[in-house]
């Protein structure tokens, strides 16, 4: 309790905790967006033909759409695409082999965000281990404990040095869960991408350590487009964690990725995501546009994709991510935490798309909002014709805390297979008085008390993190609802 | 007059209603506001958030025909057998227009009164006030629409502290020698401390298509208690875009019943706002759907108010190559504290190439309420059918058996036993 309150401090002092800026040379790209543009990003990355001319043709489909401002119960200004850098990267381009050649500076930065490199090479041959492929500003850094992966045939590297050494498995699953027409993000992201991580886990190797990628927005009106491919083979196994902060600028940020998950037979991929990005201030001003875009499938039969997120940053946020279930038996999950305090938005949820029989999914969402946001749960479960013996259940649960804020939920249930069975069930509540009052009758007081019953509400999802990131989104969830209960 | 043949179908719809004009009762300056703004929102299509799962299109696409000039002759006995309910008052309205002829008013108590819509707005203070109110700025196509072209329909007024014992039927029949629109528009006013029971009943007569695009504004003052059922029983031919914007005040009770139980092609948009505090609303729905026919349920409560509780029961039955579709979305604004809202949603799939698309929606911007929604779909419980065979049960039997089950928890919240007698006996008949 000593050590909460002294994260409330700290969190009240700062205003947000993550909000530095690190001063490292950085090589932009001239604002704008247009073909000669995509060009230099491909070039400036040595990029193949077929990639140039897969970023073009995404370019001119991207052209042709329009921002997707209808539908979600958001309400923000429109980006402006023509004012973003579509390529920031350090200038002392990381060549290096250990820890010694990389920029101090970096170093640092890693250190402020808290974690630091070096605990992390330290932490090799003990047990607990977390590869950590590192991103500022849309270019990968630094991979750890690479050499360690490749003793089991794990391939974990950049996006970049995947284009350049494993083309033809970059090529191959490259756009096949997110083709680029799929939306305009992603149609955005195909043209402009910057960086992002590789993994791929070939058949039958279980993925010794957790794999982690740091995603950091830190140049201001840069825009981040990383892309993530994961590959997991036959009867292969990953658990992937993504977290994410940025430091505090006034002008929102665009951030629009796009994560491709494929799951061969009897393959399980993990994926967690701790989002804490700058949510603007207590006005609303500034904070991180998070559009994003992230989909598995489930390829062949017998496989499994989860995805776990806890998001309490972001201005706004638009992102479902989702499990397409193509391959017989196969088992989609959904555990989301989202947070919404100030001024925040948050659009997001899952689509659990049923193709193949016997398949099965889970959706457990809990919302959370305070302050003056809006939370909004949008998912989407379609049984298709010939999905034989589908089942899905969902819970979408929403906490309102003050009477300023909003809890939304829009559930689509399409269903084209009677042999298909789907529950929904979902409950809007605030804290009840007589839960706080039997804390305070046990000497609880009231913020504390707060604290214990929404990380008991959200105790069903924060059970699916692993460990390392259990314990930071635990502190983030107190950080996050500090202050909005009177 | 030269036909363009390239004209697009606001065109058309635009010069349709230019002709018209000139003949229709009321409000011209209203009629033509709402035909600006329905050209300037257009047609809806499926990119229509609220359209997404059925294509209204292609109804605005319909031939634009005066429809005095193409109804068909009706003949009083035809009328006897659509009469769900001997005892009560029948009001009948045939394309869009109330038939005194054709009604039976004469039963109904003093302090009720029921009377064309036409004659009401010019002759009636309350309708005058009343009418278009509820609609507010419903940017709704076919509200719009049904605004800008509607030739009457029903005005039902009830005086305060009057309990009607006696009921009234609605008889809404489209029939028509070739296809063409029609446009009921109803004003149900009940003052304050007042009971009354309406039944609306739709049926199409004749061979050739048919689309109504019925309007209904419901007020129920204080302390009130409507019951309010629609009874959608066009046949093969009929397509039915039903629209109800209700209000209700403080204390009162407005309940629905919507039974969707034939009919090509039905849209209902059910929307009821509180007003005032402590009142209550129940929505109940029971859809049984085969062939190739479609049914779309939108409904909106609008808990704009504290205190108010609502509690809502879908269920729909789907066989064949039915399509069904349910929008129900709870609205809590800000301030709407000790909000109590529940919505149920349940869907039985007896066919491969029925399908149901569900949307439970809950909007929620206070955090004193209670508000759940839970929805399931599913085929029919194989346990239940095994249960029921082995205790010697034929198959057939024993499915009509677990879907007439499955129907009651609907049913069995009417009050009014001629229309459950009704239901019921509907619902036997349905495999047939």
């Amino acid at each position: 309790m000593e050590e909460k309150n002294q994260i409330l401090e700290e969190h009240i002092a700062s205003e947000y905790k993550y909000g530095f800026v690190s001063d490292i040379d950085t090589e932009f790209a001239p604002k704008g967006l247009n073909e000669e543009i995509v060009k230099f990003i491909s070039q400036k990355k040595n990029e193949p033909e077929w990639l140039l001319e897969y970023r073009l043709k995404a370019f001119r489909h991207w052209q042709t759409m329009t921002e997707p401002k209808h539908w979600p119960h958001l309400h923000y200004n429109s980006v402006d695409f023509q004012d973003i850098s579509y390529y920031a990267a350090p200038k002392k381009k990381a060549t290096v082999n250990s820890f010694d050649e990389v920029d101090p500076e970096l170093l640092k930065t890693f250190e402020k965000l808290g974690i630091s490199l070096e605990e992390q090479k330290r932490l090799v041959g003990m047990e607990s281990k977390i590869a950590v492929d590192a991103v500022i500003d849309s270019v990968s850094v630094k991979t750890t404990f690479k050499e360690v992966l490749a003793e089991k045939g794990i391939v974990f590297c950049s996006f970049s040095e995947a284009v350049q050494e494993h083309p033809e498995l970059v090529k191959k699953y490259m756009g096949s869960v997110v083709p680029f027409t799929d939306n305009f993000y992603a149609a955005l992201n195909a043209a402009v991408f910057s960086d992002g991580s590789f993994c791929y886990i070939p058949k039958g190797v279980r993925c010794p350590m957790e794999l982690s990628t740091y995603f950091r927005i830190n140049s201001a009106g840069t825009g981040q487009f990383e892309r993530t491919l994961i590959i997991a083979d036959e009867g292969a196994y990953v658990s992937y964690l993504e977290g994410c902060t940025a430091p505090q600028r006034d002008e929102n940020q665009l951030h629009a990725a796009v994560v491709e998950i494929v799951a061969h037979r009897d393959a399980e991929v993990k994926y967690s995501t701790v989002q804490n990005w700058y949510p603007g201030d207590k006005d609303g001003k500034g904070g991180i546009y998070n559009f994003v875009t992230k989909r598995g499938i489930c390829l062949e039969a017998n496989s499994k994709i989860s995805w776990t997120q806890v998001e309490t940053g972001s201005a706004i946020t638009w992102k479902y991510p989702s499990v397409i279930l193509k391959g017989d038996n196969s088992i989609g999950e959904f555990y989301s935490v989202a947070v919404t305090n100030n001024m925040q938005q948050a659009d997001t949820g899952t689509k659990m798309i049923h193709l193949g029989k016997n398949t099965r999914s889970t959706i457990i969402s809990k919302g959370i909002s305070a302050g003056k946001s809006d939370n909004s749960y949008r998912g989407l479960v379609r049984i298709a014709k010939g999905a034989k013996n589908a089942r899905n259940f969902s819970q979408c649960d929403s906490l309102l805390m003050g009477d300023q804020c909003g809890a939304h939920t829009f559930p689509y249930i399409e269903i084209h297979d009677k042999t298909g069975v789907v529950e929904h069930e979902a409950t809007t509540s605030k804290i009840g008085e007589d839960q706080i009052f039997y804390c305070n009758q046990r000497g609880i007081d009231t913020e504390k008390a707060i604290g214990l019953i929404v990380n008991g509400y959200c105790r069903e999802v924060l059970d699916q993190l692993p460990m390392e990131f259990a314990v930071e989104a635990k502190k983030l969830l107190s950080v996050s609802l500090e202050g909005s209960v009177g | 007059m030269s036909l363009v043949i390239n004209q697009s179908p606001v065109e058309r719809l635009t010069a349709h209603f230019e002709q018209e004009l000139p003949s229709l009762y009321g409000d011209a300056a209203l009629r033509r506001e709402a035909m600006a703004t329905l050209r300037e929102k257009g047609i809806p299509d499926r990119k229509w958030e609220d359209y997404k799962y059925i294509n209204p299109a292609a109804l605005f696409k319909q031939p634009h025909v005066a429809q005095a000039r193409v109804g068909l002759e009706i003949k009083p006995e035809a009328v006897t057998l659509m009469v769900l309910q001997p005892g009560s008052a029948l009001a009948v309205v045939v394309n869009g227009e109330l038939r005194e002829d054709l009604s039976k008013l004469d039963r109904l108590p003093a302090g009720v009164r029921v009377k064309s819509i036409a004659d009401a707005v010019v002759s009636d203070a309350v309708a005058r006030e009343y009418y278009n109110a509820v609609n507010g700025t419903s940017a709704d196509p076919f509200v719009l629409w049904n605004n800008a072209l509607n030739k009457g329909g029903v005005f039902i007024h009830v005086d305060k502290n009057v309990q009607s014992e006696v009921g009234i039927h609605v008889l809404h029949i489209s029939t028509n020698e070739v296809a063409a629109v029609s446009h009921p528009r109803n004003l149900f006013v009940i003052e304050r401390d007042a009971q009354i029971e309406i039944v609306e009943s739709f049926e199409t007569l004749g061979p050739v298509k048919t689309f109504t695009n019925a309007l209904t504004e419901v007020v129920v003052h204080q302390n009130a208690i409507v019951d309010h059922y629609r009874m959608q029983l066009e046949g093969q031919v009929g397509h039915q875009m039903n629209t109800v914007n209700a209000v209700t005040q403080k204390g009162s009770n407005y309940r629905t019943y919507t039974f969707t139980l034939d009919g090509a092609w039905v849209r209902n948009n059910l929307n009821i706002r509180f007003s005032e505090s402590h009142a209550e609303a129940h929505l109940f729905g029971l859809t049984m759907l085969n062939g190739q026919r479609v049914a779309d349920h939108h409904t909106i409560v609008d808990h704009a108010i504290p205190n108010c509780m609502s509690n809502e029961l879908y269920k729909g039955v789907l066989d064949d190559k039915s399509l069904g579709v349910f929008n129900g979305k709870i609205f809590v604004r800000r301030d709407a504290q000790k909000t109590n809202a529940y919505q149920t949603n349940r869907n039985i799939l007896l066919s491969d190439d029925a399908q149901i698309n569900t949307k439970p929606q809950l909007e929620i911007y206070a955090d004193d309420v209670k508000c759940s929604h839970g929805t399931s779909t599913g085929r029919m419980d194989e346990d239940a059918l095994f249960y029921l065979r082995a205790r010697g049960i034929g198959e057939a039997a024993a499915r009509k058996l677990l879907v007439r089950a499955f129907a009651e928890e609907v049913v069995t919240n009417v009050p009014n036993d001629a229309i459950r007698a009704y239901v019921e006996n509907r619902l036997d008949h349905f495999f047939n």
